[in-house]
């Protein structure tokens, strides 16, 4: 690793603000415990259990407090998903709350957009200037005339009861951005979206699941554990080599979009050769003999033509697979938002694991379990009457309704139809990052009356906004209990641990104030005190509301549990009763009831395909401006494998261009061969047009720039992986 | 090493520690060595005894404000930790400047001693009484200070040859070539005091000069070859060490400009003003352009060496 | 601690194998020890090699290995750095004079310089959460836990099951520091 000099500025940056001052004050006390003979710390510290809120995990979090100020979070130990880790993300947590860019009042556009002219003003304008512009623009165009996008997490709920209170049925959140296609595809397949028992599985088939640097619990640590301990054989497609791939004991560097005629391969041998699990298949699947005929074409060998591994291989993984069943599971993988047939190759995956009967048992996929949980009742308000502006009912008739389809709702507001859509709400997301073609995001943004961002800190969203209600940094609040489904469920609470160092507040309060401007408070009466203490209310241990307090997770004994979906008459909750390996509720509604092949789209000469990914210690494109995980990439840049780069003359650092229709960036070239030669690949979350992100604005490239506009056929999921762009040196 | 801690001013500590030990260390030589009961080399004798004290004040003043805390520096001085290079390092240069002083002060002439103590403002003027003619004590002072000079030229070998993780200093030839490589920037410097002094030249002091600098070069290029020789044979770390200046980045600063132009051509130089006297036992014949010219260029190539080692040895390492 | 009377020695064994160069040690640390950025008081290294689509990749995770025979001790001009009976070398800040001797002498480059203060620092072990029983921020945060932490004289330990059943690498043992980092192959 480079170790550089200290950056003086940084560190007097920091000092100037009063409260990170003491954060650094106390930071910096941890050196008079090493003076000679000083040994131990005076117990003025205080130890909050609390959960993370850096990525979707949830991990379970001991926050040390030291004279009012966070001094470290340390892994809590208590909880079975996140095992006694904190990853590198949930660790510089402490540095955002004190982190002088960060959003510190209430502020009011006061330039052109975008311009960076802001006006702070107090909660009270705030609230009544966006009140007023909500209200102006139901008066005009109806409740739903506005538009609410989210992005999970445990004060969502109050966001999202806001929209429909108002009267919007615009509620758009992540999951097709994100997971839409692979958790549509496995419950068409099993009426449930199953989790994977990693710790006991012995055979693990993985595509682009790069677990081992995007962290999701317990799986990345599961796996790491018995990969590596050898008690487990890791197969894995990626066309990067990414740790994953690295720790694996194959990699394929698989030709892109082409998973399916991996696993219909595999399928043609298993079901060819009688392979399966018999038992299993006669007695919880339907359809298997369309299957049988289905497969028939999808030999190794055709397979070896469009993946680019030879036959032999899948022949070897497909008889691998079969032996080593039911302790063996083909990964569902969970940001399914690469390709237009992203739903079928996930139906193919749930099919292949369900002939091998890998269902419910031990080191296989097993369907969730939870723990019961209370729920606070609040009053309902009417359904929103209007249709929603996405038309996911007639577009993707089988879509979760109540999540919307991001990028086709962005597509009918740009056009006007059915109807035009003026304000957009936003909470926790950042749509000019999150989404493909920014152009588009930017259109949607000025075709709008009006623009609210919910955020702690400056995001490009909210650069462009014209009013930003900051809220409370997660360590700052008090948030809902969480039921966490899994093998492995548990109960999770995120409590105060400081109060909030700047004129903040958290989300329900942010809500329950505009509420009170749009007439609908009623709907909204009460605290998050009630909230979480109606939802302790059925946790099975004693005296729930000061356990979670004290422990900050509740785990219940007895698990995990397999089985119990094996026993007597359980029925699958799909239409057959049954795990459909063919599906008549797809052919019903248009769709390929089993999946059907379509080779991907070929990038022309001098295309090349441009893939995303994770690395373990960014969250998306919402912690690059972190200074403590900034300085492990201080920039990103475009990997292109050596073939290629050679044959343009293209060498590591040289700027390059690179252009797809949607846009183009500049960015400095990094030739490895960790990448195919057909495709490239750039880290997300830098090139940023929020200049209060001083690290990552305008450093490096925005990949939401060049990504085009693409989606999923069933699902609406986005596909970020089927873009083409050129590159050229300058 | 993947910073560089010690910089241009550890190098110019080492350099100007290694030039007053030098200058000292001949200036005593000049002032032990007595012809009649007089000091056989008068000029070199006070010329080095007022030389002396400045580069290791100076280096000394560079090495505190190289510290991370300078006003610390006298923490050093509150410890003496045998084990540690730097700590005997400091206690040696402190006594050895002392003596440099006392020196410089009984090698004084008298009327600039008076001067001296006349511009004291009238509140000092207690301090008159320390107006002492101590040109007595010159002899004894050049004994007493000959193992502190000594001990200094070594002393900056020594704390770069004593750091056992860093192969391309850790052998104790490294000490020996610091000490000679000192010695004779010492009478480099010397040298070329006495060429650029306006009085006409003391053939008898030059000489002596030429023959002690010629003998340091010499010994110093003795203890390079077997440097490189002992560390090509050595570990592979060592071998490795070596490539900074077998082909890496101190190459041709080696080769060309400490090999070439620091050692061996002044080495040249002086032997070729010698010739006469070595080869005819004739009074030699000197171009004082030339000896400065071979005398900085002794300088030069002692503050490469130094340079090149300080860099050089802090980015090698074991594997 | 507990056990006050019994000889101590802490050491770390680490499984490199398992690291995934995810950071967490990295950064947990920078928060518990308040380390400046851009220094890092523990590392991960990278080796790759091979060319597409043969290749390899490993992680070697670093930091001070208070050592048996601290060449960083040694050479200290005024004592500030100095170990304890138990083997941890520290760095007592007020004695620093900030001469950067401890940096150049240390074989595995485990120091920084903290120019905000003017002294030489790198990994304690975390003797603050130590001393209280706790593991080291590093230790306790790794998501494979790559890392041990314990006592190498306890002869029931986990460090002792895990050296005596496992083969392991300390590393550049021939400078003679004495190294209490043990490396599982
Ligand atoms: N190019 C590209 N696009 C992608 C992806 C990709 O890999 N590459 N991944 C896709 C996937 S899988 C997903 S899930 C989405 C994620 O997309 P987003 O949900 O937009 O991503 P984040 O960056 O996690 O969060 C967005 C904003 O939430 C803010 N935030 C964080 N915590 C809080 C909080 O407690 N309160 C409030 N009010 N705000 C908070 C952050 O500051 C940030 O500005 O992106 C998708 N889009
Ligand atoms: N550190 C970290 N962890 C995270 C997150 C984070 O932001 N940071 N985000 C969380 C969230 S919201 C999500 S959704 C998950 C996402 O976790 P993953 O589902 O693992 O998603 P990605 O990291 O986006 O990995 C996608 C991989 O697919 C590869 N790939 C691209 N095209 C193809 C193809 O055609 N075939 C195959 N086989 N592989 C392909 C890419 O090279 C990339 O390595 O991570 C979660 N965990
Ligand atoms: S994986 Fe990391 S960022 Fe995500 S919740 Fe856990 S600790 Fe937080
Ligand atoms: S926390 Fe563990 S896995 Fe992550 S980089 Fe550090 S040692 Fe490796
Ligand atoms: S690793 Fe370096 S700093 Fe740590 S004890 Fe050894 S010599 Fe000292
Ligand atoms: S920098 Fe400080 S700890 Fe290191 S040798 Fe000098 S005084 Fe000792
Ligand atoms: S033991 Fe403590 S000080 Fe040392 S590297 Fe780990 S976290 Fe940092
Ligand atoms: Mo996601």
């Amino acid at each position: 690793m480079e170790r550089t000099l200290m950056d003086r500025r940084t560190f007097v940056q920091v000092t100037a603000s009063g409260a990170a001052a003491a954060a650094l004050a106390s930071q910096l006390g941890c050196l008079k415990h090493f003076e000679k003979g000083k040994g131990g710390t005076e117990a003025r510290e205080l130890v909050v259990p609390t959960t993370c809120e850096v990525c979707p995990n949830k991990c379970s979090v001991l926050a040390v407090v030291d004279d009012g100020v966070i001094h470290k979070l340390n892994p809590n130990p208590e909880s079975p998903r996140s095992r006694g880790m904190l990853c590198a993300r949930g660790n510089a947590a402490v540095k955002q709350v004190y982190d002088p860019d960060r959003l510190k009042q209430p502020l009011i556009r006061a330039g052109a957009r975008g311009e960076g002219k802001w006006r702070p003003v107090s909660w009270e304008e705030a609230w009544d200037y966006t009140a007023k512009k909500l209200s102006e623009i139901k008066s005009k165009y109806g409740p739903q005339g506005t538009v609410w996008s989210s992005t999970e997490g445990f004060q969502e709920v109050f966001f999202k009861n806001c929209g429909l209170a108002f009267g919007s049925p615009n509620i758009v959140r992540h999951p097709t951005l994100c997971l839409a296609s692979v958790n549509l595809a496995y419950s068409a397949t099993f009426g449930t979206v199953p989790a994977f028992d990693l710790v006991n599985a012995d055979y693990v088939i993985m595509s682009g699941a790069n677990r081992f640097e995007a962290i999701i619990i317990p799986d990345t640590m599961d796996l790491i554990g018995s990969v590596m301990l050898k008690k487990a054989k890791l197969v894995y497609l990626d066309p990067r080599f990414t740790v994953t791939a690295s720790k694996a004991d194959t990699w394929f560097p698989i030709r892109p979009g082409t998973d399916m005629a991996f696993i219909l391969g595999m399928l043609n041998v298993i079901v060819g050769q009688g392979i399966y699990d018999k038992d299993f298949v006669a007695g919880y699947t339907t359809g298997f003999d369309k299957l049988q005929e289905h497969v028939q074409k999808y030999t190794p060998d055709w397979a070896e033509k469009e993946t680019g591994i030879p036959a032999k291989e899948i022949i070897r993984v497909a008889h691998e697979f079969a032996a080593a069943a039911p302790r063996a599971c083909y990964y569902s993988g969970r940001r399914s938002s690469w390709y237009q047939n992203d739903f079928q190759m996930r139906r193919a995956q749930a099919i292949l694991n369900a002939v091998v009967g890998n269902w419910d048992r031990e080191g296989g996929m097993v369907p969730n379990a939870s723990i019961p949980m209370g729920e606070y009742l609040f009053m309902p308000w009417d359904d929103p009457t209007a249709s929603r502006v996405d038309e996911i009912d007639k577009t993707f008739p089988l879509a979760a309704k109540g999540d919307g389809a991001y990028l086709k709702l962005r597509e009918n507001v740009l056009s006007g139809q059915p109807y035009p859509v003026k304000g957009w709400m936003v909470y926790k997301q950042d749509p000019m990052n999150a989404l493909p073609e920014q152009a588009k995001t930017l259109k949607m943004i000025d075709q709008m009356d009006f623009v609210a961002v919910i955020d702690f800190q400056m995001s490009d969203t909210a650069w462009y906004a014209d009013v930003i209600l900051p809220e409370s940094h997660y360590l700052e609040r008090t948030d809902p209990m969480e039921m966490m489904p899994g093998i492995w469920p548990a109960i999770v609470y995120r409590q105060q641990v400081v109060k909030p160092v700047y004129n903040t507040k958290p989300n329900l309060e942010i809500i329950q104030g505009l509420a009170k401007r749009l007439q609908i408070s009623d709907y909204f009466d009460y605290t998050i005190d009630d909230w979480v203490k109606a939802q302790a209310k059925d946790i099975p241990v004693q005296n729930a509301f000061d356990y979670l307090q004290k422990h900050g997770v509740v785990v219940t004994p007895g698990f995990p549990k397999y089985g119990k979906t094996l026993k007597g008459d359980y029925r699958f909750i799909t239409k057959s009763g049954k795990v459909e390996l063919s599906s008549d509720r797809l052919q019903e509604s248009g769709y390929d009831p089993l999946p059907v092949y379509k080779p991907p789209t070929e990038p022309q000469a001098g295309q090349f395909r441009m893939i995303l990914g994770r690395r373990a210690y960014y969250t998306h494109a919402n912690n690059t401006n972190n200074p403590w995980l900034h300085e492990f990439d201080p920039q990103n840049h475009l990997w292109v494998n050596p073939e290629p780069a050679q044959r343009m003359g293209i060498r590591t650092g040289d700027l390059l261009e690179v252009s797809s229709r949607a846009g183009t960036v500049r960015i400095k070239a990094h030739v490895t061969d960790e990448i195919r030669p057909d495709c490239v690949f750039m880290l997300h979350g830098f090139g940023k047009h929020s200049r209060w992100q001083k690290l990552a604005y305008d450093n490096g490239a925005c990949d939401a720039q060049v990504l085009e506009t693409s989606w999923d056929q069933v699902s609406g999921n986005a596909a970020f992986h089927e873009t083409f762009v050129t590159i050229r040196k300058v | 090493m993947k910073t560089i801690e010690w910089g241009i001013l550890i190098v110019n500590y080492l350099f100007l520690g290694g030039l007053s030990a030098g200058i000292f260390f001949v200036s005593a030589l000049a002032t032990y060595l007595q012809e009649d009961g007089q000091p056989a080399y008068p000029r070199i004798a006070r010329y080095g005894a007022m030389m002396a004290p400045w580069p290791v004040a100076l280096g000394s003043f560079l090495l505190i404000f190289d510290l991370g805390n300078w006003y610390r520096f006298y923490k050093l001085f509150l410890h003496f930790r045998w084990e540690s290079p730097m700590s005997i390092g400091s206690w040696l240069l402190l006594v050895f400047t002392g003596i440099t002083f006392a020196a410089f002060y009984a090698w004084l002439p008298e009327e600039a001693r008076h001067r001296l103590f006349a511009w004291l403002p009238k509140r000092l003027a207690f301090l008159k009484r320390f107006d002492l003619d101590l040109s007595s004590w010159r002899r004894p002072l050049a004994m007493l200070g000959f193992p502190f000079s000594i001990g200094v030229g070594i002393y900056t070998g020594v704390l770069l040859g004593a750091v056992q993780s860093r192969p391309f200093w850790n052998t104790n030839l490294v000490a020996q070539m610091f000490l000679f490589s000192a010695l004779s920037t010492g009478t480099a410097a010397l040298i070329l005091a006495l060429s650029i002094n306006r009085k006409s030249l003391d053939f008898k002091q030059i000489r002596f000069l030429y023959t002690l600098d010629i003998c340091f070069i010499t010994l110093e290029f003795f203890i390079v070859l077997p440097y490189l020789i002992h560390g090509e044979l050595s570990v592979r770390a060592v071998q490795e060490a070596l490539k900074l200046i077998l082909g890496g980045p101190y190459t041709v600063a080696f080769w060309l400009f400490f090999m070439g132009m620091g050692l061996l051509l002044p080495l040249f130089v002086e032997l070729w003003e010698m010739k006469p006297v070595l080869l005819a036992r004739a009074t030699m014949h000197h171009n004082k352009v030339l000896a400065a010219g071979a005398a900085f260029l002794v300088l030069t190539g002692g503050y490469l060496l130094r340079y090149i080692f300080v860099y050089a040895g802090q980015m090698s390492s074991f594997r | 601690m507990a056990d006050k009377g019994k000889k101590k020695r802490y050491a770390l064994v680490l499984d490199s194998k398992k690291c995934m160069n995810c950071k967490a040690c990295v950064v947990a640390c920078k928060a518990e020890n308040g380390v400046p950025v851009g220094k890092f008081r523990n590392w991960i290294d990278e080796e790759k090699r091979g060319s597409y689509p043969r290749l390899l990749m490993t992680f070697d995770p670093g930091q001070c290995m208070q050592c048996e025979n601290p060449s960083c001790v040694r050479v200290c001009p005024t004592g500030a750095s100095w170990q304890r009976p138990d083997g941890i070398v520290l760095i007592n800040y007020s004695e620093c004079i900030g001469c950067r001797y401890c940096m150049i002498a240390c074989p595995y480059d485990a120091r920084y310089f903290r120019e905000d203060l003017g002294v030489v620092d790198k990994c304690t072990f975390c003797v603050q959460r130590v001393d209280r029983g706790q593991l080291p921020a590093c230790v306790e945060t790794c998501p494979s836990k790559v890392r041990v932490f314990g006592d190498l004289d306890d002869p029931n330990g986990e460090l002792q099951d895990l050296l005596s059943t496992r083969r392991y690498l300390v590393k550049k043992p021939e400078t003679g520091n004495g190294p209490q980092l043990y490396y599982l192959l």
